[in-house]
């Protein structure tokens, strides 16, 4: 098939590079400019196996020269849609690379491609044999494309006529990307590469929550358990959805008994009390409860102060890394905070009472407008007091949980062991032995009196003075 | 498959130079050579009189920086491969790669993985790749480059210069990475440490390949910052250099 070809067309081509001593002309790339762009369009605007070309060509190029260069390239055929615009595109990269002698980097307008000496001397000395072969490829491997035409621009003037064209509809395909979520999808990706550190952490990859260490989005999962499917990140498929709102799934659940080897059982991918997400250890950000005022603080690596609840980042992240569910805390990448199902289990951004003040500009245009002044940084507080007079003062959505516990309040308190603070009561749940609760836990207002209850403590103290309140 | 030679060693005993001139013995050949700056601490691209400013180091940060500001479905290996290969500083006969500055605080074990694996095929475009790498092998630990074929372990006169050879070599049992031989060449010889460090590289059982001697060429231009890589043939440094590259097989 290659025969009508002056050069070699393979797989094994892939990854060789054309150095500057073997280069007859570079095209686009970082010292140019150019394009490439995949359109769908209606069979009668396509003239199959079409090439134009709009400016100089190969054989007009100097040794060593370098022009800029764009391949747009109209498809059409009863299944093309402009949804798969994208996917043809990116391979352009792979089909040029396919082609001895000449080099593709990059995509999109940060193409960059390079043709050997050893090429042109072969007789690549037309863009027509490269588009044919290209074409030629993209049908047979991608059979919905019915009929496919080339056109390829190295003139620098029209080159810039067309480019903000292009770079227009990346962004409405990017815009579109962004509109991806767990519901519309039915595979999610897993990824192992912390297991040798953290030999039971699930690591759940889906278009609403970024790994942990923030490196790794739905797409990158897709895009490498494609290449190998047996490699660090992997398909696991979503199964039945167990309940929405949570996040909780059939087939996350198998993932996770399978990658814990039977630790966990259970993970609800948008909660952060019940069955969360277990933490690795790179995660970029720690959640952490606040049971005093029952709202959630995140701290992210950078800040080296001290939260509210007294410990700093790496003290909470020590507690919380190793691939554990840690109810209490949780480690998530900083994307996660853009997800519209953000912690959706525990009241989202409702939930949230503090933020370092970077981490909190840095996302802020993702927190819904009525929330932003609400979130105390260590500007507003940095002690549990302080922070609770804040969110009275902006009127916290979280107040209603207080209102809500100090009306039940009066009847649990007989039932529950651990009674919950009148005022600023813990949620219904069981509290790991290592959690730490900030201390001191003083009585609340209108309590018939405390009651604490320590697990697995280790108290020293040199001196304690109890008084009775005046 | 290109050949993997690593050279490393004490900082000081001259493992950049020696680099530099095993770099102009191939390029004098035919041979198509990648060569890689992997300590932070030296200055292969200086030796060489390469001009680059850019780092392997520098791109992680970019792939950290700008994560999520990237098109969420880009394909962030070819992302990835593009600014490796803005970075690969292109000279006659080689190219030049430089690691650059260690990570920073966040996790990069993502953005490691897809280097390998560029770094894998990227290999496979050279005969010989030459790697100046400090002496904690933290790249070869972090497996970014996977087999040594030689590993080179340069040595001033001291005793405790070869002593590092052999701790080295212990290091080298406990990575993952293969290497197949392990060489000592001894730099800065004179004739009155000639026979001594012969006979500790013996004690210690390490194969020694090579004595440079002292170079008043390699002294002056060290002294005025000048590159090494164009001395003159008659340079007895480089002489040496040429019978130890023929050992090596180069």
């Amino acid at each position: 098939m290659a025969d009508e070809f002056p050069f070699e067309i393979s797989p094994m081509f892939e990854g060789e590079r054309i150095r500057k001593d073997g280069m007859y002309a570079e095209l686009a790339g970082p010292k140019s400019k150019g394009f490439e762009l995949v359109r769908a369009a209606d069979m009668s605007e396509v003239e199959d196996g079409k090439f134009t070309l709009i400016g100089p060509d190969i054989s007009d190029m100097e040794e060593g020269s370098r022009y800029p260069l764009a391949m747009v390239y109209k498809i059409a055929g009863e299944l093309v849609e402009a949804d798969l615009e994208s996917i043809v595109e990116r391979r352009n990269h792979e089909f040029q690379n396919y082609i001895q002698g000449f080099m593709h980097l990059n995509q999109r307008d940060d193409v960059w491609m390079r043709v050997s000496k050893d090429a042109v001397e072969k007789g690549m000395t037309s863009f027509e044999s490269v588009a044919k072969a290209i074409m030629m490829l993209f049908k047979n491997e991608l059979p919905f494309i019915e009929a496919v035409e080339a056109i390829y621009i190295t003139d620098e003037a029209e080159i810039d006529k067309e480019i903000d064209n292009a770079r227009a509809v990346y962004k409405a395909r990017d815009d579109r990307t962004r509109d991806l979520h767990d519901e519309d999808v039915d595979t999610f990706y897993g990824c192992t590469l912390c297991a040798s550190f953290a030999p039971t952490n699930v690591c759940v990859v889906t278009p609403d929550r970024i790994s942990l260490c923030g490196a790794i989005n739905w797409f990158d999962g897709r895009a490498a358990a494609k290449v190998d499917p047996e490699g660090p990140q992997f398909a696991i498929p979503k199964g039945d959805v167990i309940d929405a709102e949570s996040g909780e799934y059939t087939g996350v659940n198998e993932a996770a008994e399978r990658l814990s080897s039977g630790e966990y059982d259970r993970i609800k991918l948008h909660s952060f009390f019940e069955y969360p997400h277990t933490s690795c250890g790179c995660f970029e950000v720690v959640g952490f409860y606040i049971p005093e005022v029952d709202g959630i603080g995140w701290v992210d690596r950078d800040f080296a102060g001290t939260a509210p609840n007294g410990l700093q980042f790496s003290t909470m992240a020590g507690q919380t890394g190793g691939g554990k569910q840690v109810v209490g805390f949780l480690g998530i990448g900083v994307n996660y905070f853009r997800s519209p199902k953000f912690i959706e289990a525990d009241g989202g951004w409702d939930r949230v009472v503090w933020m370092p003040k970077m981490l909190k500009d840095k996302v802020l245009n993702d927190i819904p407008e009525d929330m932003r002044d609400k979130v105390a940084t260590e500007e507003d507080a940095t002690d549990v007091d302080s922070l609770r007079n804040f969110l009275k003062d902006k009127e916290h959505p979280i107040l209603e949980r207080w209102v809500e516990e100090e009306e039940e309040a009066p009847e649990e308190e007989e039932a529950t062991e651990a009674a919950p603070q009148a005022g600023f009561a813990a949620p219904q749940m069981q509290m790991p032995a290592n959690f730490m609760p900030s201390m001191p836990m003083t009585g609340g207002s209108g309590s018939g009196g405390v009651k604490i209850v320590l697990k697995n403590a280790k108290v020293s103290i040199d001196k304690v003075i109890i008084k009775k309140q005046d | 498959m290109a050949k993997i030679i690593a050279v490393t060693g004490k900082g000081g005993t001259g493992k950049t130079a020696t680099t530099s001139l095993l770099i102009r013995h191939l390029t004098k050949g035919d041979k198509v050579v990648l060569a890689v700056d992997a300590d932070p601490d030296t200055n292969l691209p200086e030796t060489l009189g390469c001009d680059t400013s850019k780092t392997i180091g520098d791109i992680k940060e970019y792939m950290h920086e700008e994560r999520d500001n990237l098109p969420p479905d880009i394909n962030k290996e070819s992302i990835l491969e593009g600014k490796l290969y803005e970075i690969l500083e292109e000279m006659p006969g080689y190219d030049l790669l430089v690691m650059g500055r260690p990570e920073g605080s966040g996790c990069y074990c993502y953005v490691n993985n897809l280097l390998r694996g560029i770094m894998n095929k990227l290999v496979t475009n050279y005969d010989v790749l030459i790697i100046d790498a400090e002496a904690g092998l933290e790249h070869f630990s972090r497996k970014i480059f996977r087999n040594v074929d030689d590993l080179v372990v340069v040595t001033d006169g001291s005793r405790r210069g070869l002593r590092t050879a052999e701790r080295i070599r212990e290091l080298v049992n406990e990575l993952e990475t293969d290497v197949s031989n392990i060489y000592v060449i001894a730099n800065k010889v004179t004739d009155a440490n000639r026979e001594r460090i012969s006979s500790t590289a013996e004690e210690l059982g390490l194969e020694l390949i090579g004595m440079i001697p002292v170079d008043e060429m390699i002294v002056d231009r060290d002294l005025a910052g000048e590159p090494l890589f164009d001395l003159p043939d008659d340079s007895i440094a480089v002489q040496e250099v040429e019978r130890i590259s023929q050992k090596l097989g180069l």
